[in-house]
């Protein structure tokens, strides 16, 4: 999202039209606006924990003593399946979340190790994904007739790509030694941006018709010009919320890469490993599911509506005196 | 498959096919020693209680694999199939009993097990009298002739390799559609009643593959090519009457003139037999769980509980008296190749297998319940010619410390940096929990490993390639029939080394000693001493650390509350359809 925020952001001091400073008044204004709201300021609070958590897993796992890829044979019941020792997925003073079952893996530093590999790869595929997906469906919405038409069948064709089928393709061709994570990010990133290039270019092709573009197109902007000052403002609220939206589908989708051996390699965990291998357990032992699928759905959440916070702030109706649509859209 | 030349590499490929599918096919159980009683709680086995089995009812069996190609010819099965034996009866079949009895071999349409002569290189069969097809026209010896003789046609291809490799003439034999009505010279049918076979080679186990649906009979004027297995003509107690999808949905009904009298080994309880597939492994253990309606009376021929299902059932005694326990022919182990550096070095051979963990390796294939810790290439069954050695002893947990000692003796003090290949096939197997599980004790032995996932498919491709396979890798080897031919032999011999196909051998172990003995072993008719010298075999193979034994798996499945008489042999592993009852 700072990309976005960054690209609205003009040199010069031109109130944009929604009645937003720009520059670092913009962020300024949309922080003062986000702060306002408690549900937005714990959401962030509870992303900027999980990073800091992920960041120092390793000083953490000193601190509980455990290795995340250590098996404890002793603490799992061979006999019955490998399920945990002990209640609630052998939780002890040693396995302050207990252990996986199978292996007796401490599942508190998996998770904390999971984290990092979880959200690199989510951010870093949304941020290649939105880069794509904006500069994409701005040059579609822009183009000539035919470039916007041809570019438009380019992402029906991306959005139609298996990714997993490439993906398995790809373990074919890359070296074993190109690190994991990055092609992860450049997997996800580079095939699932095409729901981004289309809602970008219905949005801008709206915006197009609207009275200030047009005014600006009077007072003599080039369609570059237009695109970075009028139609990106605008575009930052949905951008975003589509940004926070793809968060978790990325998660998801490196732990279906996982399964097809494309994903992270063994013991690294991920919350996407540990959610594929948890499901056949969520009765024999829920805290093994409960946990990264907990995670995962916090993580989601507070994207969700830290997404939301910001795209209410950004959106250019909010607060304007110039209000654009309708009484019902805008209680909308 | 439509080659006729002596393409190894083909049959060796089918031989992998048949594995594989024996393995999805493969079940269930024989009570083991320890676990089962355990497991049942009672100390008995699905439907000991209830008493005596009776005649009615309609049995639904639950898999997840269709039973497709349902063609005698096209069927690749150990000892006749489950849900095919009860279709299609050959010249032996296995004996129907639980554990170590059911590995024996016993007559069904022939008289005996078979008449070989002094070199074991001509087989005579003799058949019983009143056998009759679902037409009640009678059986003859031509019938079964003719069945095999299909079997070598190319559109009727998938069955075992064995026929082709063993029978004078069959490597050049293209079927009966293109021979032009000679037939194959090596199968001699003197009168209606008897069947004479002739081998290139000494085969004492012979009478094992004559369990196979190759030998079932077919009626050459009922035989419609590709067609047949839309609606083969029974020769057991039941016949198909209808077979939606492709096997997806099978329906059987009794044969009125199937005789119990020529037929000693099938029960044939149930009116009825619904064969359905397709379902989801979870979905089959919910609904055997369950067991209400129809699924009281359900069984499954291909499905095991999981880890977590076991974990689950628990100490629910209801439940656990229903889990029947079975041991199928089977070793999953590591292979070491000995063409690729740093495994060319027996010390770095023996270092592995000193620091192996089974406990964490038999954890990741679902625990105690579900794999048997293995020392021996050959499975833990006399008829395996099981013999037992630790050449490299372990213990339970690995022995790091001897494993470092040889490293240093082999040039590697500072421990070393190897690559692990595996699948990425959730299958508890070849799987990634097994390889990680196989990297943290290595790690311990101060040996590094590095692992390499692959698509189950490129997994298959790369180990079977002779050129291209890796140096470590999780391999698995499942037996056509209970003994140690179809184990040592594909794995072991130098000469079914394959150069141009799947090649099996992954050492490329070609030792005239090893070869000589396999030949001089399969001259043998009495296999219990054959049997003794496959043991004896294996343990000096077992001295070059060529592959490190990890686990055999053991089945573990549901029955449904009404299902009584389930009997499980160790070689199939699996409940017996044709002895299950419902009433």
């Amino acid at each position: 999202m700072s990309i976005a925020l960054k690209q609205s952001a003009p040199e010069q001091p031109v109130p944009a039209p929604g009645g937003l400073a720009p520059g670092a008044g913009a962020a300024r204004q949309v922080w003062r606006r986000v702060r306002r709201r408690p549900a937005a300021l714990a959401a962030g609070g509870v992303l900027a924990l999980l990073v800091l958590l992920a960041l120092a897993a390793p000083l953490l796992a000193q601190l509980t003593g455990q290795d995340p890829n250590a098996y404890h044979d002793d603490l799992v019941d061979s006999a019955r399946g490998g399920v945990p020792l002990g209640s609630f997925g052998g939780i002890s003073a040693d396995h302050w979340l207990g252990v996986e079952p199978g292996t007796g893996r401490d599942l508190l530093t998996r998770l904390l190790y999971g984290a990092r590999i979880s959200l690199l790869v989510a951010l870093g595929a949304v941020v290649v994904q939105t880069l794509v997906g904006v500069g994409i469906g701005l040059a579609a919405a822009l183009g000539g007739r035919f470039a916007g038409q041809l570019i438009g069948r380019f992402t029906d064709v991306m959005i139609a790509l298996p990714m997993l089928v490439i993906g398995i393709a790809l373990t074919a061709v890359v070296p074993p030694d190109f690190p994991r994570p990055l092609l992860l990010i450049l997997l996800i990133g580079l095939f699932d941006w095409g729901g981004t290039a289309r809602m970008v270019r219905a949005q801008a092709l709206a915006l197009q018709g609207l009275d200030f573009v047009d005014a600006a197109r009077l007072s003599g902007r080039g369609r570059l010009g237009i695109a970075r000052r009028e139609l990106l403002p605008s575009l930052a609220a949905p951008v975003i919320t589509i940004a926070a939206i793809k968060v978790p589908t990325a998660i998801v989708a490196e732990s279906s890469l996982s399964f097809l051996g494309v994903g992270v390699k063994p013991p690294t965990p991920s919350w996407g490993q540990m959610l594929s291998s948890a499901q056949t357990w969520f009765r024999a032992d829920p805290t093994y599911v409960l946990l990264p699928a907990g995670l995962l759905f916090v993580t989601v959440l507070a994207f969700t509506v830290l997404g939301d916070a910001v795209r209410t702030a950004l959106d250019p109706r909010e607060g304007s005196r110039l209000r654009v649509g309708t009484r019902k859209e805008r209680t909308a | 498959m439509s080659s006729a030349g002596p393409d190894r590499h083909l049959i060796a490929r089918r031989v992998a096919a048949v594995t594989v599918s024996l393995v999805l096919a493969g079940g269930a159980v024989a009570c083991g020693p320890e676990d089962g009683a355990d497991k049942a709680g009672s100390g008995g086995k699905p439907g000991a209680a209830g008493g005596a089995p009776q005649r009615g009812g309609t049995l639904t069996v639950l898999n997840s694999e269709p039973q497709s190609d349902f063609d005698p010819a096209r069927l690749y099965t150990s000892g006749g199939g489950n849900v095919p034996s009860l279709v299609f009866r050959t010249l032996t079949t296995r004996n129907r009993e639980d554990g170590a009895a059911g590995t024996k071999v016993v007559p069904d349409l022939a008289t005996d097990t078979g008449k070989p002569n002094a070199d074991a290189t001509e087989w005579t069969y003799t058949l019983k009298d009143g056998l009759k097809y679902e037409d009640g026209s009678p059986i003859t010896s031509a019938d079964i002739k003719y069945g095999i003789e299909r079997s070598f046609a190319a559109e009727l291809s998938g069955g075992a390799p064995y026929l082709r490799d063993w029978l004078v003439g069959g490597d050049a034999y293209e079927g009966p559609y293109k021979d032009g009505g000679k037939g194959l010279d090596s199968i001699v049918v003197p009168d209606p009643k008897t069947i004479v076979f002739k081998l290139r080679k000494s085969e004492g186990e012979f009478p094992f593959v004559a369990t196979q649906t190759q030998f079932a009979p077919v009626p050459k004027a009922k035989d419609t090519g590709v067609k047949y297995e839309e609606h083969p003509v029974s020769s057991g107690p039941y016949k198909v009457v209808k077979n939606d999808n492709d096997g997806e949905h099978l329906t059987l009904e009794r044969n009125e003139h199937w005789d119990e009298k020529t037929d000693e080994e099938r029960k044939a309880y149930p009116d009825k037999i619904d064969v359905r597939s397709g379902l989801d492994a979870a979905v089959i253990n919910q609904r055997l769980t369950t067991s209400s309606g129809p699924d009281a009376a359900a069984i499954t021929t291909d499905t095991n509980l999981g880890p977590a299902e076991l974990a689950q059932i628990g100490d629910n005694k209801e439940l656990a008296g229903r889990v029947g326990t079975g041991h199928f022919g089977y070793i999953n182990y590591l292979a070491l190749n000995p063409k690729v550096a740093p495994f060319d070095n027996p010390k770095v051979r023996q270092a592995i297998s000193y620091a192996i963990n089974r406990t964490s390796v038999i954890n990741a294939a679902g625990g105690s319940a579900l794999a048997e810790p293995a020392t021996t290439f050959l499975p833990e069954r006399e008829a395996f010619g099981f013999t037992p050695y630790d050449h490299f002893p372990a213990g339970k947990t690995g022995d790091p410390a001897k494993a470092k000692e040889l490293l240093k003796e082999a040039g590697f003090p500072d421990g070393l940096s190897i690559t692990l290949t595996h699948s990425t096939a959730q299958n508890r197997q070849t799987s990634p929990e097994v390889a990680t599980a196989v990297q943290q004790a290595l790690a311990a032995a101060g040996i590094t490993v590095k692992l390499e996932g692959l698509e189950n498919n490129a997994f298959n491709e790369k180990r079977w390639d002779v050129k291209n396979t890796p140096g470590f890798f999780l391999s698995r080897w499942g037996a056509d029939w209970p003994s140690g031919a179809p184990f040592l032999a594909p794995i072991f011999d130098g000469r079914q080394i394959v150069t141009n196909g799947s090649n099996y051998n992954h050492a490329q172990l070609n030792d005239q000693a090893v070869n000589a003995e396999i030949d001089e072993i399969a001259k043998l008719t009495d296999l219990a001493a054959a049997g003794k010298r496959w043991g004896a075999l294996d343990k000096k193979i077992g001295e070059q650390a060529l592959d490190v034994p990890l686990f055999h798996p053991v089945y573990k499945r549901l029955v449904g509350k009404d299902v009584k008489n389930v009997v499980i042999s160790d070689w199939t592993g699996v409940l017996d359809v044709s002895q299950v009852s419902v009433k």
